[in-house]
């Protein structure tokens, strides 16, 4: 009688199991900086990824007619051109860090959610500066 | 006297009232005398009182806007409106953990009033006054809301402008405090019947407060997803956010509780189970907080995290050691007398509980994967919608089945009877699919309208067979003897209502998640539009001015429903602009339209969001059964209905 359950027990556990984690490979969403994609472009073909970088000085596109959204996300080394369909965020503006959640199409990223990375204390680097991937991922992380 | 200075006081009176109720317990106990019983009562309703002051004196600080007091200065603003600057206690952490504080006390107070046991009461009140001892010097040593700024500020940043947005922030935490700390008496009974080794007796008097608990923790989980709707303007009501989950994984636990509980009380079965459910229940209230509170996880509403991330996970060990250590202690004790036949009530439940409690594990699993995969290869992942989605249709789908047939079988074994009406569930079950697949929903909506009709017909002869049978002996009309039925049998009534609304909230989720048209446009003013199959026109864009924030408010004519008004709020406070969504609910699908953006220059465009979602209205109509249903469960009895009750009860037992 208990070997009974406990088979039945095992075996509710392993089709979960099965379940779970053949569903959270899946559906994992990778959050990465563009220097960390380029590393292993291949990895993330065709995943859903969250982008998360700062939006490049006077590369933002926008068109209210179309709710077209063209803009490049940089972490100071490599830059990544993005598509975006949607009215940006009243933040959204050169220099803002931005996360990004989308797939990769090729060279270009189509976004599907822009979120804003900000906080009160926020500082956006000054014109010109270089900053390094590190930082950048710094700078994002403190922001809620 | 200052606000603080009351404050401080008063939690230093409910702190000491709470170890010498403490004490009294303890001695009660020992000494096996009632008299400290009486004084550890006492002290309970004086360690409430205690708490009350505290949260006058910090609403009192609030409401008159003094400065001076730390958590005022750090979270409310002078031009807020008098209901947001109440409701700004509990918008941060130290003000909610004082809440907490304040319904721990009320609930110890009330569980002393209600407990008369002569074994149990003593045990019953030392837990209860252990966790509130716990908190209580959280709000006065760690996170104390009153201490004093030397050079008061002259005015503050005012709360998370989301929390302002909408009056369900006023009652929707609330709720959830009662929902979460209502979980802690049922808790404190399990320790009780486990150290006084009386294992019957408590699941009775368990119940009754742990269905409070759920109704509040229900009303709670469906007042955020409301608030989700009607606040976030993202469109949807519940995107597992781990605060969610922390909310969720409690209810899964009480509800997989609720449903043990009862072959307990039947049968005299599952004793483990129920005892460890409990623990696990009241663990996950202090799980949800930990997760919440501490900035372990990222999440819309996090607060800010402090030093409590440590404590409460200490806490929550503490709980889990407690509870487990004593089940370990009697566990040859309460092994099961008898055995669990496979297709009967007492399987079937079993089986529920099963899967509710695998449905708290996806959760927390879900919730967890991101540290998990970080402490591991140090790679930042979320886990999206779709894994929740993947495991709980299945698994909804199975409790659905469980659900309808359940309460269909009688105790111990089946019987010809039942057959027939299984047999018309089945018939039920195939057609509705059926019906889905030929209209062209897919297959999983199919399912769920194929299930959701097996489980009418079962509520329906649920309902109506006891009535007949009754009317039948009696000879008396059908309205008469189903009033009777009715009194007699009220909780069995709630608890097929409360089914009720769980069928219509599935309905409606499965129809709201699987077919929605979510839409963005920008039109020029005086523009029609055809979507959705209406037509919108934005006849006009104002601005509009309140003491503490500005707007800009589009009118939007929906064709045949009439003039919506979204709106982007602008709070002094936050450089962002908040978008309050315009909802219009018909009975079949509602129209929810965001202001995304307008022509800042010259008013003429605003760029709109248009989501349609079937049955949402009908969602929050389940809110409303299911919380009627638990009423009917927990309203207490006349005591005439009482013994009628009883005596049926036994006649057909």
């Amino acid at each position: 009688m208990r070997t009974k359950y406990l088979v039945g027990f095992l075996v509710i556990m392993a089709a979960i199991a099965y379940l779970a984690w053949g569903g959270l490979g899946k559906s994992l969403v990778y959050y990465v900086l563009p220097s960390e994609y380029a590393d292993n472009p291949q990895k993330y073909q065709g995943k859903r990824v969250r982008l998360g970088g700062l939006v490049k000085e006077g590369s933002v596109q926008f068109n209210p007619k179309t709710l077209q959204l063209k803009f490049i996300i940089t972490d100071g080394v490599v830059e990544i051109p993005v598509e975006h369909e949607g009215t940006p965020p009243e933040l959204f503006k050169d220099n803002q860090g931005v996360v990004v959640e989308g797939k990769f199409a090729g060279k270009v990223f189509h976004g599907d959610n822009l979120l804003i990375k900000h906080s009160e204390s926020y500082k956006p680097p000054q014109q010109g500066a270089k900053l390094k991937p590190e930082e950048v991922r710094k700078l994002l992380e403190e922001a809620k | 006297m200052t606000p603080g200075g009351l404050g401080n006081l008063s939690l230093a009176f409910a702190g000491l009232f709470t170890v010498v109720g403490l004490l009294a317990a303890l001695l009660a106990w020992y000494n096996r005398d009632a008299r400290y019983l009486l004084v550890a009562k006492r002290a309970a309703l004086l360690a409430f009182l205690g708490t009350l002051g505290a949260f006058v004196a910090l609403e009192w600080a609030l409401l008159s806007d003094d400065f001076s007091v730390l958590y005022v200065a750090r979270n409310s603003t002078r031009a807020n409106p008098t209901w947001v600057k109440f409701a700004t206690l509990w918008a941060a952490l130290e003000g909610s953990i004082l809440l907490w504080a304040l319904l721990q006390t009320l609930y110890t107070w009330l569980a002393g009033i209600r407990s008369r046991d002569y074994w149990t009461s003593p045990v019953v009140l030392t837990t209860l006054f252990v966790i509130q001892l716990f908190f209580l010097a959280n709000v006065i040593f760690v996170i104390n809301p009153f201490i004093t700024i030397p050079n008061p500020p002259a005015d503050g940043p005012g709360p998370n402008p989301l929390l302002q947005n909408h009056w369900m922030m006023a009652v929707h935490p609330i709720l959830m405090y009662l929902g979460f700390v209502g979980l802690s008496v049922p808790f404190a009974f399990a320790i009780a019947a486990m150290v006084t080794r009386r294992y019957q007796t408590w699941i009775a008097e368990t119940k009754w407060w742990l269905i409070i608990a759920w109704g509040f923790l229900t009303a709670a989980i469906y007042a955020g997803g409301w608030w989700s709707y009607e606040v976030l303007g993202w469109g949807g009501y519940w995107g597992w956010d781990p605060v969610e989950n922390a909310s969720f994984i409690p209810w899964l636990l009480a509800t997989a509780f609720l449903h043990t509980a009862m072959v307990q009380e039947r049968r005299g079965l599952f004793r483990t189970w129920n005892f460890a459910l409990v623990t696990l229940a009241f663990a996950a209230t202090v799980f949800g907080t930990f997760l919440t509170r501490s900035g372990v996880i990222e999440s819309v509403h996090a607060f800010a995290g402090g030093p409590v991330g440590p404590i409460f996970l200490g806490f929550l060990l503490a709980i889990l050691a407690v509870g487990f250590f004593l089940l370990g202690r009697i566990s040859s004790e309460v092994r099961d007398a008898g055995t669990v036949v496979p297709l009967s009530r007492e399987g079937l439940l079993l089986y529920g509980a099963l899967v509710l409690m695998t449905m708290a594990f996806v959760v927390i699993l879900g919730t967890l994967f991101p540290l998990l995969v970080e402490a591991f290869n140090g790679a930042k992942v979320s886990v999206g919608a779709p894994f929740f989605n993947q495991l709980f249709v299945p698994l909804g789908l199975l409790m659905l089945l469980l659900m309808g047939l359940g309460p269909v079988l009688p105790w111990r074994s089946a019987d010809s009877e039942t057959l027939r009406v299984v047999f018309w569930m089945a018939i039920a079950l195939v057609l509705g699919s059926a019906l889905g697949l030929v209209v062209g929903w897919t297959l999983w909506v199919s399912l769920t309208v194929g299930f959701v009709l097996y489980n009418l017909v079962a509520l329906c002869w649920l309902a109506f067979r006891p009535i007949r049978r009754r009317s039948l002996v009696t000879g008396e009309g059908f309205l008469k003897t189903a009033a009777k039925v009715f009194e007699q049998s009220r909780r069995r009534y709630g608890g097929y209502t409360v089914h009720l609304g769980v069928i219509v909230a599935v309905l409606a989720i499965a129809f709201s998640q699987s077919y929605r048209l979510d839409v963005q446009k920008t039109l020029a003013i005086g523009e029609a539009w055809k979507a959705g199959g209406r037509t919108i026109t934005v006849h006009t864009l104002r601005a509009l001015r309140e003491p503490y924030r500005n707007s800009v408010v589009a009118d939007v004519e929906i064709s045949g429903i009439g003039v919506a008004h979204p709106r982007l709020n602008y709070y002094r406070t936050s450089r962002t602009p908040f978008a309050a969504p315009a909802v219009r609910y018909t009975w079949n699908k509602d129209y929810y339209l965001v202001l995304q953006a307008y022509d800042q220059k010259g008013g003429e465009w605003v760029t709109l969001r248009l989501v349609v979602t079937p049955l949402v209205l009908w969602l929050w109509i389940s809110a409303a059964i299911i919380i009627f249903g638990t009423l009917l469960i927990v309203w207490p009895e006349t005591a005439r209905a009482h013994v009628a009750a009883a005596v049926s009860e036994g006649a057909e037992a």
